[in-house]
């Protein structure tokens, strides 16, 4: 028992460092495009832990009070105040992207073009209605006359701030619904014919890494 | 594994353009993409070059009446511009766009970068970032002169020229640069990763691909730090948001802000700062070893360490910003551990600095114009390397913090030595590239005004911030610790920086005229055995190599092996049956 | 074989930077304060990185000079030699922390001011130094940069009972007494400055929107200068102060007339209305940043106190009359005239007629000798206090510009 678990580790650890001292490739069998989203989401991680950084530095350093999440962030269904409901909502709607986004990679590595084509489409579908629940929710605050340079509640930071990251973040958000419907297109298409259909994956990726940080935005906004 | 692995270029066919335009102005390929890079990044140097010249013009004969149309705001618009272009425009431009293009493909065994229509967007996108920071000058009010550093509140504050469009083109150009390295850093680091030719580890890569690869890590990691500060800053601007401006009031006037934080910018942007120095160092060491190995004809001394040392430099160069930022006013505290991580990466620096020294002993040193270039950068790196331990210091960095003290020290670190790199770098190369020599006398000429030149500017400008001249002042006047021989040491520095700068007229000069009219070059001139002086063609076309790439069969330093019958041993010759 | 230029150089320039070194009179000057474990660190620091530095440029040069090239001579081949490198890499540390390790002692004691250290406020804004004592009571009354107005030019909170005795120092001299260790903190109005003395060694930036402070303890009676030491917008070399450091009892004397917020309270008088919209014009448009208008002597620009009439001497040599037309050209097209002693830093401001009507009304009630009533805080409150006070420096310095 013990001797192959050991084996099993080590060879993890001989396989990495074969295929790092080894010539060609580093990632082997790693497409070209999917090595660089990889690289391009290393990068873009650091832009959102800087928002993040600079999110928990003014949270932290503000004398004036800062709104209290559950009541900004609620919604007043028949006449009951629902702490976070649209928030949950959204979350809910992104993970359910995920989901259909990773139904997609599966499909297109078994060739089933229009099966990714729909799926694509159904990914593409949920993260335009949660780029619209986030305008929604913007126009709440806006017409509770929060702005990015004053609150009403208190710091004004908490405006700045907010519309700031989820305004960045809802820009990823759409750029991946274009990109995703870009793909889904080429694909039906018979453009990636040649290929297996990793470009599906490496779009996957990102909307993985979104909604990723989706979930830190959500932790870090919503329920401190 | 049962498979042979083939190198993924060689199976796909390259498509070549068939148009004037599409080969040499929207080329994909590598080597045109990289001399783009180059010229444009020179151009815009020259323009910096030129605003120093005004700025020691002005600090050496303050009131000279030639100089009466230089006014304050026009100097403090000339060090930010100085600066921004020198750092990011000229010197990452040009070691990651320029060198970074040309020999990351071509010394990896590849055909061109991975992703080469990414690439030629690189540069079109570079081109615009830097459109725009022109258009800084013809903005009202001008560019912003608020330092290169940008520290709020007073870049967007009205006692500082360009508060509001200068700075509004810098950090936009800033936030369009970071897209274009992005998009040219994803391939050098993919095409190292993934797109190298059979028989190239890693470890038998050329130390130039080292330098490339760990900077543009780094600038990966750090670039996102300028790009979210320059998106904060410009709310602040322009939305009026208060992420980096408390409650001020500014020339007798309450702005309407509250609350921010002034220390954020500079953590983000040291965060940024520090690895840059890197991000320009690195490549540079990478340049200088290749250039040492090559003309001193000896293997270089402590290969691995020397790749070790660029990792671990790129590494710690993550956790020692905030030693720009002794005197800023953060937490006191954090001065013992940035000081100590910062003294700590001195040791893998002076370890590369031994190694090439040592690498010259019991060498057969041939003294050509890239040796010069590649011995004064050994020299010039050595005295910023040592006066970074003055400033890492934190104690010390109290007294020196904003004198020439620093000045000195950066311009002797991340001034004159990547650009002696540069220079030696195309000394070396050019005849690659262009399939003609340089001219020889004309480059030692060049080399000897600009190696004795800079030193001469430099080296005693540090004395100036011991005596307490502070930075960035437009006229010091007479004051009690500026004595009038430091005026007359003003002088002399100033006549230097000129001399220097027009001795660069001769290097412009060389590469324009040996481009026309230059002695044609070998393949190989100076006997080297990277992957790069190997082509098929010199200069190589459009995809590099003949339809099989080459395959390397050892690391790039294989001189004066005994029993050989050349003293150098190309990257692509089997290594012979074990005897 | 070919004499290697470049090693000669080499050997030049090494050899060159240490005789530069030890004949240069630049060096840190006598020092003024306690900080002498900066300059021992210092010190080290030249002695290891000089050895270095010139066992590196010689050695280069010598293994220049020594093997060139030759035709068909092999260099050694020698990949590696770990035990080579690790000894360097140990004599390396060892030098590192010999550096390091005063420094951060150093550092430790550069953070932790003494407990009998008094405190000292150095209130920035561009481009000027002011200096606030706590006065009596030995506590700073609350400040902060939203209460600060043309009659609160320290933005002291109203009605905090501590601010009361504060003492405020408007003009840009500051006394302190010699060996008493002295906590300096600092506060800024606008954007970043840095108090800097360079015989002192010390500094640090001042930060709007935080307190930030280091400490000495001056050893040396002398007069200073005060830099601006951080980039602060386009007067920023202008930005000088004086800091005297003086027995206790001169420096006690001086305290004693210096005047308290609530006497600079006390002594405000209204000026008529077409002189205070001025005023409040001139404040708006950031005249204030460069000109007094209570006869302190700014390094960036004139007084205003009896700006009107007179005759100044310009740039060129020639003396002009000081005339109306003269001062509207000057507010208009700063750059067309420039006084004898200033440099030409003022930006064009623009005015609409009666904007610049309001503040040549005010420039006109701003005198020195009779219209007591028209003259700004220090002056009104030197009235409120005893004879002695009166040397303050308005009245007494002839007015140049």
């Amino acid at each position: 028992m013990t001797d192959t678990t050991l084996s099993t580790q080590e060879s993890i650890f001989t396989s990495t460092a074969r295929d790092w001292s080894s010539d060609m490739s580093t990632f082997k069998g790693v497409p070209w495009g999917k090595a660089m989203m990889w690289i391009f989401l290393l990068s873009d991680t650091f832009i959102f832990t800087c928002f993040l950084v600079g999110y928990m530095v003014m949270r932290m350093t503000v004398t004036e009070p800062w709104p209290v999440a559950s009541e900004v962030f609620a919604l007043t269904v028949w006449g009951v105040s629902v702490p976070l409901l649209l928030i949950a909502i959204m979350t809910f709607i992104l993970i359910t992207s995920s989901g259909t986004m990773a139904m997609a990679v599966n499909m297109g590595y078994q060739r089933r073009k229009w099966a990714v084509f729909w799926l694509m489409v159904a990914t593409a579908a949920l993260g335009a209605s949660f780029v619209g629940m986030q305008c929604f929710e913007w126009t709440k605050l806006i017409l509770e006359r929060v702005r990015p340079w004053y609150n009403p509640m208190g710091a004004p930071q908490f405006g700045s701030i907010f519309f700031m990251v989820t305004g960045f973040h809802g820009l990823h958000v759409s750029v991946g619904v274009a990109y995703l419907l870009i793909v889904a297109t080429r694909v039906v298409r018979g453009k990636y014919d040649h290929t297996n259909f990793e470009i599906v994956e490496i779009t996957g990726l990102y909307w993985h890494f979104v909604d990723l940080v989706w979930v830190f935005i959500f932790a870090f906004f919503y329920l401190w | 594994m049962a498979t042979v692995e083939v190198p993924y270029q060689e199976t796909v066919p390259l498509h070549h353009p068939k148009t004037w335009i599409g080969k040499y102005i929207f080329s994909q390929d590598h080597k045109i993409i990289a001399v783009q890079y180059g010229i444009t990044a020179m151009a815009v140097g020259l323009v910096a070059l030129i605003l120093s010249e005004f700025m020691r013009l002005q600090i050496a004969f303050p009131g000279w009446e030639f100089m009466n149309f230089f006014t304050a705001d026009h100097y403090y618009q000339a060090i930010t511009m100085h600066g921004m272009i020198m750092v990011i425009y000229l010197l990452t431009a040009f070691l990651l766009g320029a060198f970074g293009n040309f020999c990351v493909p071509l010394m990896c065994g590849a055909r061109d970068m991975v992703f080469p229509f990414v690439n030629m967007l690189s540069y079109w996108v570079y081109l615009l970032s830097v459109i725009i920071l022109m258009i800084s000058y013809f903005v009202p009010g001008g560019p912003t002169g608020a330092g290169w550093t940008l520290y709020p509140p007073q870049t967007i504050t009205a006692g500082t020229p360009g508060f509001d469009w200068g700075i509004a083109t810098m950090l936009i150009s800033l936030a369009v640069f970071i897209v274009a390295f992005t998009m040219g850093g994803l391939n050098y680091i993919t095409t190292i990763l993934q797109a190298r030719t059979r028989g190239l580890t890693l470890m038998r890569m050329p130390l130039t691909v080292w330098g490339i690869f760990i900077a543009t890590f780094l600038g990966l990691i750090a670039f996102p730090a300028l790009f979210v500060s320059a998106v904060m800053m410009l709310l602040d601007n322009f939305l009026g948001t208060s992420f980096f401006m408390p409650a001020v009031v500014s020339l007798g006037q309450k702005l309407d802000y509250s609350g921010g934080q002034p220390l954020l910018f500079q953590h983000l942007f040291w965060f940024f700062g520090h690895p840059e120095v890197y991000i320009v160092a690195l490549p540079a060491f990478g340049v200088i070893s290749d250039l040492i190995s090559v003309h001193a004809r000896k293997n270089i001394f402590g290969y691995r360490m020397m790749v070790w040392a660029i990792v671990a430099i790129g590494a710690l160069s993550l956790i020692v910003w905030a030693h720009h930022m002794y005197v800023a006013g953060m937490h006191p505290s954090f001065g013992f551990f940035f000081a100590t991580t910062t003294l700590i990466i001195a040791v893998p620096t002076a370890l590369k600095v031994y190694n090439w020294i040592l690498t010259l002993w019991r060498a057969n040193i041939r003294i050509t114009v890239p040796m010069l270039f590649a011995l004064a950068f050994v020299l010039t790196f050595i005295v910023g390397g040592i006066t970074g331990l003055f400033l890492g210091n934190v104690i010390i960095d109290i007294p020196l913090s904003d004198t020439y003290f620093v000045v000195a020290h950066f311009h002797m670190v991340m001034g004159v030595s990547p650009i002696l790199a540069i220079f030696g770098g195309i000394y070396h190369w050019y005849p690659k590239l262009t399939g003609r020599m340089l001219n020889d006398t004309i480059g030692r000429i060049h080399f000897y005004f600009t190696f004795i030149g800079t030193y001469a500017i430099y080296f005693p400008m540090h004395y100036l911030g011991f005596i307490g001249v502070p930075r960035r002042y437009y006229e010091t006047g007479i004051s009690e610790f500026y004595p009038i021989a430091a005026h007359n040491l003003n002088k002399f520095i100033t006549i230097a920086a000129l001399i220097v700068g027009i001795s660069q007229v001769l290097f412009i000069y060389n590469l324009v005229h040996s481009y026309f009219k230059g002695k044609k070059a070998p393949a190989n001139p100076w006997g080297a055995n990277s992957l790069e002086w190997c082509t098929p063609e010199t200069p190589p076309r459009h995809g590099n190599w003949e339809d099989r790439l080459p395959t390397v069969h050892r690391w790039a330093y294989d001189f004066g092996v005994p029993g050989e019958e050349k003293d150098h041993i190309p990257q692509t010759v089997p290594r012979r049956k074990a005897n | 074989m070919r004499i290697a230029y470049i090693a000669i150089i080499l050997f030049l320039v090494t050899l060159g930077s240490v005789v530069f070194n030890f004949t240069t009179p630049f060096h840190f000057d006598a020092i003024g304060s306690n900080w002498n474990l900066i300059d021992i660190t210092v010190y080290i620091t030249f002695v290891v990185c000089g050895i270095v530095f010139v066992v590196l440029g010689l050695l280069m040069a010598w293994w220049v000079y020594k093997f060139q090239y030759q035709e068909g001579k092999f260099a050694e081949y020698e990949p590696e030699n770990a035990k080579l490198e690790s000894r360097l890499t140990i004599i390396t540390t060892i030098g590192v922390v010999v550096m390091l390790a005063p420094g951060l002692v150093a550092w430790n004691d550069y953070i932790n001011p003494p407990s009998d250290a008094y405190e000292l406020e150095v209130y920035s804004k561009q481009w000027n130094w002011m200096y606030r004592f706590p006065g009596a009571d030995g506590i700073f009354g609350a400040a902060h940069n939203k209460y600060v107005n043309l009659d609160n030019p320290f933005g002291m909170k109203p009605g905090d009972p501590y601010g009361e005795d504060d003492i405020l120092i408007t003009n840009k001299t500051v006394k302190i007494p010699v060996d008493r260790p002295v906590k300096v903190l600092l506060r800024s109005q606008d954007v970043l400055h840095d108090f800097w003395v360079p015989a002192i060694r010390a500094k640090m930036d001042a930060v709007p929107g935080m307190v930030t402070y280091f400490w000495f303890e001056p050893i040396v009676e002398r007069v200073y200068e005060v830099l601006c030491a951080e980039l602060c917008g386009r007067n920023h070399f202008n930005m000088r102060g004086e800091m005297h450091v003086v027995s206790m009892d001169e420096y006690s004397t001086w305290l004693n007339d210096q005047v308290t917020w609530a006497g600079l309270q006390a002594g405000a008088v209204p000026l008529s209305p077409e002189a205070a919209t001025g005023r409040d014009i001139a404040n708006e448009k950031g005249c204030f940043a460069c000109h007094s208008d209570d006869g302190r002597q700014l390094a960036t620009g004139p007084t205003w106190l009896d700006i009107w009439g007179g005759t100044v001497e310009l740039i060129d040599g020639t003396t002009r009359e000081r005339d109306e037309a003269y001062i509207v050209k000057s507010i208009l097209d700063p750059h067309a005239e420039i006084v004898l002693g200033y440099t030409p830093t003022m930006t064009a401001i623009e005015l609409t007629d009666e904007e610049l009507q309001s503040i040549l009304d005010y420039m006109k009630v701003l005198k020195s000798e009779p219209a007591k009533t028209a003259i700004e805080d220090e002056q009104d409150a030197s009235n409120t206090l005893p004879e002695g006070e009166s040397t303050s420096e308005p009245t007494e310095e002839p007015v140049t510009d």
